[in-house]
């Protein structure tokens, strides 16, 4: 019997802002399917030591994922690629092209990022390939030349083409730059294609409509604001007790 | 000779992802515009605009001393293609090859510091500008070095992580020492020995009044979250004008 592909949820996104700082809480996910283990994207670097005790705790070697697919090449996407030692990284080929000619001064994409995939084993696509059995490739441009979905199952792992929830419920984009006509067209194919989106920036849901999500959300942080005093803490949504005691490696 | 404080360090932890927020110091002397650290990705909208609140573009930057190769210090570097970067060059070498449990320093640092300008500093303390002197402060890193500027009046210690935050120095135990605890201990009391006003590497500045912290400048944040689809967003300030050392909160 087959096994059917599934999704692991490693990081939910989160749409923040902040008035000083780029929040770039971005969604990480596991794809199982019938003898393959897939990562879709990587997260920022401030997601490595976490995304490290994670896969630990599900008793995953880094040396397992034989496949990571890269949505877009953003600071907030793709800083971990490099955690895999036997995977296979799929990007689209424009994605590429782009991390490579991205200006110094671009406001999402370091410049080096493209030297930093160039050490790794890529493997640029230009349409949108079956991974195997229920999991294949979309692309998604817009948010960037060669944005690129993961469809598993009825679920659509979409990167930043559908960056929150909210862009879904409206039709438009209002959270995810740049509004262009390329990119709402995609996140009109991303609506018209899933049950279940897996959006960039959010926790995943329904398409309904209504849209609804599946599940909770829980942000903790913790100020060390007085040095002699207790630490300030922000709790948002719910949440299990939890140590800081181990900190950053769970 | 004029030190400005571009960006203050936040001492915060999430359960989610790191912040690497850093202190970024400008120094401004004889000939020399110089950069202390550049931060990590999220802060780089917030780098340029502090200093274009001062007149400066980046390519004003000439000089910028690298404490140490970790992400939270590094990822701006390419927005200063033409500026000299000072680093240690034990630091250097030793970002070639990572040790694999070591996720502070990219294992690509090396491809950001590519095509540029690299001065290494050997592990000696010296006046590398007029008033401006190195000190060796491993531990948190393999050979993070610091600076003591003396500035007439007194001597500010730009610790960087060897002193993480207040904290740190009220305790008198570094927090994040995970390369070498004992060198960082050491290297610790060393910074806090070596002048009367204290640059941490994820705190704001201060001195010792009375045998206690009194910071030397305020800071806030403010976040927002949106957490339904079509809801209205969660916002939090944080503000740290009421926390003053010495002061109650009320």
């Amino acid at each position: 019997m087959m096994t059917l592909p599934r999704i692991t949820l490693l990081f939910s996104g989160l749409p923040a802002f902040a008035d000083s700082f780029l929040p770039g809480i971005s969604t990480v996910a596991l794809v199982h399917a019938e003898n393959r283990l897939m990562m879709f994207d990587t997260g920022p670097y401030a997601y490595r030591p976490i995304l490290q005790g994670r896969l630990r705790k599900l008793n995953i070697d880094v040396g397992e994922i034989d496949t990571v697919i890269l949505s877009h090449v953003h600071w907030d996407s793709a800083a971990n690629a490099d955690l895999f030692p036997n995977a296979t990284i799929l990007l689209h080929e424009r994605e590429l092209a782009y991390a490579e000619t991205t200006s110094e001064h671009d406001s999402e994409t370091p410049a080096y990022i493209g030297r930093a995939l160039r050490r790794l084993r890529l493997e640029p696509i230009t349409s949108e390939p079956q991974l195997c059995p229920g999991v294949r490739i979309v692309e998604l441009p817009g948010h960037t030349p060669g944005s690129i979905g993961l469809k598993v199952g009825d679920a659509l792992l979409a990167g930043d083409a559908v960056g929150c929830a909210c862009d879904a419920a409206t039709g438009d984009i209002r959270y995810m730059a740049p509004a262009t006509a390329l990119a709402r067209n995609s996140l009109k194919k991303a609506l018209g294609l899933a049950a279940v989106i897996y959006p960039g920036h959010d926790r995943p849901f329904h398409v309904g409509p209504p849209v609804t999500y599946l599940d909770d959300y829980a942000v903790r942080i913790r100020f060390f604001t007085d040095p002699t005093g207790p630490d300030e803490e922000i709790r948002i949504g719910s949440f299990a007790p939890k140590s800081f005691a181990s900190w950053p490696g769970d | 000779m004029k030190i400005d404080l571009l960006i203050p360090g936040l001492p915060a932890k999430a359960d989610h992802f790191l912040f690497g927020i850093c202190s970024l110091v400008l120094i401004r002397t004889a000939g020399r515009t110089i950069l202390f650290d550049t931060g990590p990705f999220r802060i780089r909208p917030t780098l340029i605009k502090a200093l274009r609140q001062r007149g400066l573009a980046p390519a004003d930057i000439d000089t910028i001393f690298l404490t140490h190769l970790h992400w939270d210090h590094v990822e701006n570097l390419d927005i200063f293609p033409d500026a000299e970067v000072l680093t240690p060059r034990s630091e250097f070498e030793y970002a070639a090859a990572p040790r694999p449990n070591d996720w502070g320093t990219p294992p690509y640092v090396r491809e950001i510091l590519r095509n540029m300008r690299v001065t290494l500093l050997p592990e000696l303390e010296q006046e590398i500008f007029p008033g401006i002197r190195t000190l060796l402060l491993p531990g948190h890193s393999i050979g993070l070095q610091g600076l003591v500027i003396d500035t007439g009046e007194e001597r500010a210690v730009l610790a960087s992580d060897a002193l993480w935050s207040a904290r740190d120095a009220t305790r008198a135990v570094p927090d994040v020492a995970f390369f070498d605890p004992a060198r960082a201990q050491a290297s610790l009391e060393r910074a806090l020995a070596a002048g009367e006003v204290f640059y941490p590497g994820h705190d704001r500045p201060f001195r010792f009044k009375d045998g206690k912290v009194q910071y030397l400048t305020q800071y806030r944040y403010e976040l927002s979250f949106p957490f339904q689809p079509l809801g209205q967003s969660f916002g939090i300030g944080i503000s740290t004008a009421q926390t003053m050392s010495g002061e109650k909160r009320p």
